[in-house]
């Protein structure tokens, strides 16, 4: 009897819990028993998956862009202004010459053929770990084996992978990632020479790659280029 | 690294109409939605992006619902987003499906949110009209016998008290603000409520 009354208290109690129609203190106490009971917390979520279909009444609305935007300026935040400075001054065109290496969209490759040793390997990660690339240039064959092992573009976006060469401010495009998490790169040999202690990103940029030769999106992840 | 910078939040959001055209042109699932929240847990931004573009919409109109104010709303959004971008590696041992689980998040913000404000001062600007906000075909439901079966024991009280319970639920109104609705002591209103909910439990689980 004192069971089934007890169990019924409960049962409204979670619903008013759950309605938030408790007073600080009920609440609070109700909380507190939450942690050791996992009977009332099945009984929470019982109601919670119950009432939550009346929000099918509930039209949606579509939220002003700065929401968004504002979202990720909290989660990701833009660090300091100094930071800009190399790849946004140099955007307006030195690197031309190096377009052409860029505009061309990389075709997938199976991995499983290519087991020559790498010369060089780097790590291109992103500091919360939300995008990770692996890559590992075969010097024999002039070619770049790209994995990507987490992450991926934005919705209606590219990812486009550069060197930022030793001693060169200028970043070189090694062009845009396909969808496919492995491909392996031709590197032209202008640029493979450049590898060693150099510097891999990837960017954030329009379909097709950027439209300047130099990153124009948010720079995602970056990894050392390291010997082997 | 020290060039590790994002100096250029314009070109991502110029994309943003695009994919929400496009994420409008797809039904989203259940199972969409699910997949985009273990992805957010990894950390992977494209998910969120993408949940964000998905549900959005109807978050903010539950928030919109509750607090009645857009600056509000937008704060209580903006915050419920957060929580799942740090929270997303919950969700699989939480046992609620997906869009239980990003409603109860949105509503309980907002209600956190409304009794802040009853409890300081009354804020009244900007107040949003919801009588214009009428259900549309693409919103996101939750499966429909679910909800026709919720309604079906909501229409089994009396219509005052059923009427209560949504009040709660959809408005966040309080026992106070439910009494003077019905004008009836608070402890006959509680009582009421509490009766409501224990038959509609019955017919729930029955």
């Amino acid at each position: 009897m004192s069971t089934r009354e007890d169990h019924s208290d409960d049962a409204a109690l979670a619903g008013e819990y759950v309605l938030h129609l408790l007073e600080d203190a009920e609440r609070a106490a109700f909380e507190k028993r939450l942690a050791d009971e996992p009977g009332l917390r099945d009984l929470v979520r019982e109601w919670e998956a119950q009432f939550a279909v009346l929000s099918d009444a509930v039209a949606p609305v579509p939220p002003p862009p700065r929401v968004k935007a504002g979202l990720e300026k909290t989660l990701f935040p833009v660090t300091g202004a100094g930071r800009t400075s190399i790849w946004g001054i140099l955007a307006g065109g030195i690197v031309a010459a190096f377009v052409a290496v860029g505009a061309v969209l990389l075709a997938p490759l199976p991995m499983d053929s290519l087991r020559t040793s790498p010369t060089f390997t780097a790590n291109v990660a992103a500091q919360d770990g939300s995008l990770v690339v692996a890559a590992s240039f075969i010097a024999d064959t002039n070619t770049l084996e790209v994995t990507r092992q987490a992450g991926g573009a934005f919705p209606g976006r590219v990812l486009e992978l550069w060197l930022i060469a030793e001693g060169v401010d200028a970043p070189l495009s090694l062009g845009v990632l396909p969808e496919e998490r492995a491909v392996r790169i031709d590197v032209p040999p202008a640029i493979a020479r450049q590898l060693a202690n150099g510097v891999l990103a990837i960017s954030d940029e329009p379909p097709g790659g950027s439209p300047t030769g130099a990153p124009t999106g948010a720079v995602l992840a970056t990894g050392p280029v390291s010997d082997v | 690294m020290a060039f590790l910078c994002y100096w250029s939040f314009g070109h991502r959001y110029r994309n943003t109409q695009r994919s929400e055209m496009r994420t409008g042109n797809r039904v989203i699932g259940r199972s969409d939605i699910e997949d985009m929240i273990l992805r957010v847990a990894l950390g992977d931004r494209a998910a969120f992006s993408a949940l964000y573009d998905a549900t959005s919409a109807k978050l903010f109109g539950v928030c919109l619902r509750v607090l009645s104010n857009r600056a509000e709303a937008e704060d209580t959004l903006q915050d419920v987003f957060v929580k799942i971008w740090h929270k997303a590696d919950l969700y699989s041992v939480n046992g609620y499906s997906p869009m239980t689980w990003l409603i109860t998040l949105a509503r309980n913000a907002a209600i956190d949110k409304l009794r802040m404000r009853k409890k300081g001062h009354v804020d009244i600007d900007e107040v949003y009209d919801l009588a214009t906000g009428a259900p549309t075909p693409e919103a996101e439901a939750i499966a429909s016998s679910e909800t026709s079966r919720l309604n079906g024991c909501l229409a089994e009280l009396d219509a005052d008290r059923s009427d209560a319970v949504r009040r709660a639920y959809l408005d966040g109104d309080s026992y106070k603000d439910l009494a003077a609705r019905y004008d009836v002591p608070l402890n006959t209103m509680r009582t009421w409520l509490r009766r409501s909910l224990l038959k509609l439990r019955e017919c729930l689980t029955g």
